[in-house]
């Protein structure tokens, strides 16, 4: 569906996209993932064809993109970061607008319209004007924007900044509502957890370039944590982590206002043997913890750096 | 016709603003109108009750006093002082001229001035006194050119029978007709209209990501600023539409029958250019409704103050005029007034209106150029 190969991108002397590569298949849901400024919305500008781009090449439904390609750009749906929509239009003629951009028969236009407010619980608000919704309808309001004439390829740039969490789930839950409807999504955000529960494959960016790319299980095996075990309340004294490095599987451990945290392989019973060993040295400990990696473990491991700076 | 229709329904939600302006306009036109009535009908030559002491009795005294007679109400008086003093208390004149004995000697060939008490406070005794310095000017030329007393009272009754001819180019015996005024106002009409509801639209567009949803769409950009385009000349178009009609329903045959209806037309369509070509420019500049609002009231009021509009062009000063050159209204309200003042276009006064209105198309072109740029440096700035 989308092929880009070796994408750079400069505004003056900032490399913003490095030798960029990206490959999504139909039908999938291709989360873009990295922090803010990694070059996330600047890859979907230059997708789009709103960017120049200094070097490389974008193939979208096996078409060269440009901005003259309005083949492809019919059967591509955006919804943007910021919304966008006309504040001086209610809910339905914002998406009548909207949808007659790509849309010209008005009979097969209504019906298409009337779905999108369907889609997006909208229809109490059909004669709402965009200053009266709440941040979260607005959101709705604008994804039923970028979505009403039904495109093959819908690319959705942070849609849920902003939102409270009851809406969000709502828009996650449309978002895979879509893709079985047919559509193949791009997704970028910078929230882990969404990616993690929507994308069939995920590309990590970073400083412009795609640092890790494939299923989220495929890119937790690329990481050497297999387990991060947390036990709050506990005294430790500098011998005793020592030792706690020294069991089996374990690899790193941190230990601050008092909270030991411990990073294992993925073998199994890490916890046993940690909390055998505070029990055996008679050390008192309170609520305990054991995370599987995320998405975060991932982009720290690979980075030095939390996803969320 | 997406595109043309956003504008539409934009524009609609601001009808109150247009009819707002409408009514202002139509308002102040009316009521200027009115005012420039009332002074025409009023003007009169000041006529005050004049009493005159001849102490002279001679050609030239008897001469100044018919002189002082044409426009007043003279009243011979006698030197009685106490008497005088009375006639000025309760106003039965008020302004007495003295003439000396030896008026011709004295007054006439000498520098002898004409002793003269006006009621104190009083303004009308200027006009007197002008008049008579006017007759006492005119007396002294013919004498020093050595004429005698009775050719001096003779040659200022004739003057006073010569007959002035005017030459009345307007064909309106020296009035403005009544649809100058209208047009004179009208660029307020167009600037404030236009640039109010064709910003608050073109703002609509610009705003946050909309600009990035609407390139990125299936309709060409060259396409949308067509639609753009052509919805912004309907709004113009029918804005100039209904002026025209207001103009022919509210004057009609005298100013269908005028024979100048069509440079008028023509005159105000050319403005109305300037005006789009304008708004455009401030609709891609334009980043808030009330930075919007403060230009549109900066445009509107500030060119028709400096350019003739409300105020009327002889009563500019010529640095302001100078100034107001640089202006597109200046040039519309100059075109207006010669073909106010000229009820035959041809020639001469021909060429001087199709220069006016080559001047406001300039305006339009500089206008519309300066718009592109903009647009060409924000697309730049954005890729």
């Amino acid at each position: 569906m989308i092929k880009i190969e070796n994408l750079v991108k400069r505004y003056g002397n900032t490399l913003a996209l490095d030798h960029f590569n990206l490959d999504v298949k139909e039908g999938e849901i291709f989360g873009l993932l990295g922090p803010n400024g990694s070059g996330k919305s600047t890859a979907i500008n230059c997708m789009l064809a709103l960017l120049k781009y200094d070097r490389g090449s974008i193939r979208i439904m096996g078409e060269e993109m440009s901005p003259d390609n309005y083949r492809v750009k019919s059967q591509i749906g955006i919804v943007m970061q910021d919304v966008a929509v006309f504040e001086e239009l209610n809910v339905y003629d914002n998406i009548d607008c909207f949808c007659s951009l790509y849309v010209r028969d008005r009979k097969k236009r209504r019906e298409l319209v009337e779905d999108a407010i369907r889609f997006a619980g909208l229809e109490e608000y059909r004669k709402s004007y965009p200053k009266k919704l709440s941040g979260g309808l607005l959101r709705r309001l604008n994804i039923a924007c970028g979505i009403a004439h039904r495109p093959k390829l819908i690319i959705l740039d942070e849609p849920t900044v902003a939102v409270d969490p009851q809406s969000r789930n709502r828009i996650l839950e449309g978002i895979c509502e879509l893709n079985r409807q047919g559509s193949t999504i791009v997704y970028t955000s910078h929230y882990m957890e969404e990616v993690e529960q929507i994308c069939t494959r995920i590309a990590i960016m970073d400083h412009g370039r795609s640092i890790a790319v494939g299923t989220k299980e495929e890119l937790k095996s690329m990481i050497k944590t297999g387990e991060t075990v947390t036990i709050e309340a506990v005294i430790l004294g500098a011998d005793d982590l020592a030792e706690i490095r020294e069991l089996p599987h374990v690899f790193d451990v941190r230990y601050e206002d008092q909270k030991l945290v411990a990073k294992c392989t993925g073998a199994k019973h890490n916890l046993i043997r940690i909390l055998s060993y505070l029990q055996e040295k008679d050390i008192p400990f309170g609520r305990v913890f054991s995370e599987l990696p995320t998405l975060n473990d991932v982009f720290l491991e690979i980075t030095g750096k939390q996803l969320r700076d | 016709m997406t595109v043309f229709r956003i504008y539409m329904k934009i524009a609609k939600k601001n009808m109150w603003v247009i009819l707002m302006y409408l009514v202002i306009f139509f308002g102040i036109t009316v009521m200027f109108q009115q005012f420039a009535r009332q002074d025409v009908e009023n003007y009169a030559a000041e006529s005050i009750p004049v009493g005159i002491v001849d102490k002279d009795g001679g050609t030239a005294a008897r001469s100044l006093a018919a002189y002082i007679g044409r426009t007043n109400k003279v009243v011979m008086l006698e030197e009685d002082r106490e008497a005088l003093q009375e006639d000025l208390f309760y106003r039965n004149v008020d302004y007495i001229i003295r003439i000396p004995e030896q008026f011709m000697e004295k007054c006439i060939l000498g520098d002898d001035k004409v002793q003269v008490t006006a009621v104190p406070g009083s303004y009308t005794g200027y006009y007197v006194e002008q008049q008579m310095n006017n007759f006492l000017n005119f007396a002294r030329t013919y004498g020093a050119a050595g004429f005698s007393e009775d050719e001096i009272g003779e040659a200022m009754s004739e003057r006073e029978t010569a007959e002035v001819e005017l030459v009345d180019f307007s064909g309106n015996a020296g009035r403005t007709p009544a649809y100058a005024y209208f047009y004179r106002y009208l660029p307020y009409l167009f600037l404030s209209v236009l640039c109010y509801v064709l910003g608050y639209i073109l703002m609509g567009f610009r705003r946050g990501s909309l600009p990035r949803r609407m390139k990125a769409s299936a309709m060409p950009a060259r396409v949308q600023t067509l639609q753009g385009l052509g919805a912004a000349g309907v709004l113009a178009l029918g804005l100039w539409g209904i002026c025209s009609v207001a103009v022919v329903f509210l004057y009609g045959s005298d100013f269908l029958g005028n024979g100048r209806s069509g440079w008028y037309l023509l005159n105000s369509f050319v403005m109305l250019l300037c005006a789009l070509s304008l708004a455009f420019l401030v609709g891609s500049l334009v980043k808030s409704s009330n930075a919007l609002n403060g230009i549109t009231n900066l445009l509107g009021l500030g060119m028709c103050f400096i350019c003739g509009v409300f105020v009327d062009m002889d009563l500019l000063s010529s640095g302001v005029r100078r100034a107001a050159q640089f202006l597109p209204v200046y040039w519309y309200e100059n075109v207006n007034i010669i073909l106010t003042e000229h009820g035959n276009i041809g020639g001469n006064v021909r060429m001087e209106v199709l220069g006016g209105i080559g001047i406001q198309l300039v305006f339009a072109a500089v206008f519309v150029c300066l718009t592109l740029a903009a647009a060409g440096e924000k697309n730049r700035k954005g890729q």
